[in-house]
């Protein structure tokens, strides 16, 4: 304890600053330096105004490796042990980025295993297809597979998370063909707008600024489920599960 | 669920040792055999989203049991009980009378042997 309330004496962020700007200086990265924390300003500020999840999580990742790159630089240029705010920040870019990436796959297990699901293509095979279809339509400018799973309950339910769409076989039952499409149609929104995980929750809490709203996503995945299948559809879906 | 703790002597009918949803649809699935959750909700009157959350309660505790059918067009689950109605009569009072042989030993047992009301 002794040690570690020493190390707090000693440390002073004005020390720190002066200790990064001598060795800075005197390496001659300072352009670089200056070069890489004005992009990672400029992708923070973007991450703020983003008006889609999707670009809202790759302006904060390309933040967040634009930080990791400018720590790069200063680490490289320094010659003294001043190192705590630079290794703080370093922890959390790396845990926060890797969080970001890797958190919708490890949910996704994590549901499969809950609910102990099963690939669709067991009871049905039409719904994998339409899921692809929709998945790799050019209006969502994406592409790459998506695994429509279903589970053993009675109650009416359809979630997304990772790259897998959860569908119980009560909601199975109780929809028809067009009403089924529409709630795909839906999930694969959310999924393609990486909104099936807490992963936008995770970064407004990380960085404190505001997601959108459940009732906001739930509205634009229903706009687009209506485009793809119909209004009706869409409609009667959500009257039957209300 | 027939559990002992929520037992309750002070109901009517089936309701003493299930819920009211409970009973109505071990009602239904005793007295009609194979059911689709359709016949269920339209035999009990009471609404899907009631239904539903009780069969999957029903089914875990084993008082029913359910089938995937995937003949036709549709996916739809055929609930049946998992036992008769006298079978189900059967566990239900042994575990009451295990309870009360616990609890009161010689005592219940006298009674059950001078027990001839009804």
């Amino acid at each position: 304890m002794a040690g570690l309330a020493g190390h707090w004496e000693m440390f002073s962020i004005s020390n720190e600053i002066g200790c990064y700007v001598t060795c800075i200086s005197d390496s001659g990265m300072l352009p670089w330096l200056l070069a890489s924390l004005f992009m990672a300003l400029l992708l923070f500020v973007s991450y703020l105004n983003a008006k889609t999840p999707g670009s809202r999580i790759s302006s904060f990742i390309a933040a967040q490796l634009c930080m990791l790159a400018s720590i790069g630089i200063a680490v490289s240029s320094m010659h003294c042990s001043r190192m705590l705010t630079i290794e703080i920040y370093t922890a959390y870019a790396g845990l926060s980025t890797l969080a970001a990436l890797l958190l919708p796959r490890v949910y996704q297990r994590v549901l499969i295993g809950r609910h102990m699901a099963r690939p669709i293509a067991e009871i049905m095979e039409w719904p994998q297809a339409f899921a692809n279809k929709v998945g790799n339509n050019s209006n969502l400018n994406s592409s790459g597979t998506l695994d429509v799973y279903y589970y053993d309950s009675a109650i009416p339910r359809a979630f997304a998370s990772g790259k897998a769409i959860f569908l119980s076989i009560g909601l199975i039952e109780i929809m028809d063909m067009d009403e089924l499409k529409a709630i795909l149609a839906h999930e694969v929104w959310h999924l393609r707008h990486r909104t099936g995980t807490p992963i936008l929750r995770n970064l407004s809490m990380i960085t404190f600024t505001r997601n959108c709203t459940g009732s906001e996503l739930e509205r634009l995945a229903d706009t687009f489920a209506a485009k793809t299948v119909s209004r009706n559809a869409v409609e009667s879906a959500r009257a039957k599960l209300s | 669920m027939v559990k002992l703790d929520r037992i309750n002597l002070s109901n009517e009918g089936l309701t003493k040792f299930f819920s009211p949803i409970e009973a109505q649809i071990m009602t239904v699935l005793w007295e009609n055999g194979e059911c689709t959750t359709p016949d269920i909700t339209e035999r009990t009157g009471i609404p899907l989203s009631s239904v539903a959350g009780t069969l999957d309660r029903l089914v875990k505790a084993g008082y029913a049991k359910r089938t995937v059918d995937r003949s036709g067009q549709r996916v739809r689950y055929l609930y049946s009980a998992s036992e008769s109605m006298d079978s189900t009569a059967n566990s239900i009072t042994r575990k009451v009378l295990d309870s009360l042989v616990d609890t009161f030993g010689k005592v219940a047992i006298e009674n059950f042997h001078t027990y001839n009301k009804k």
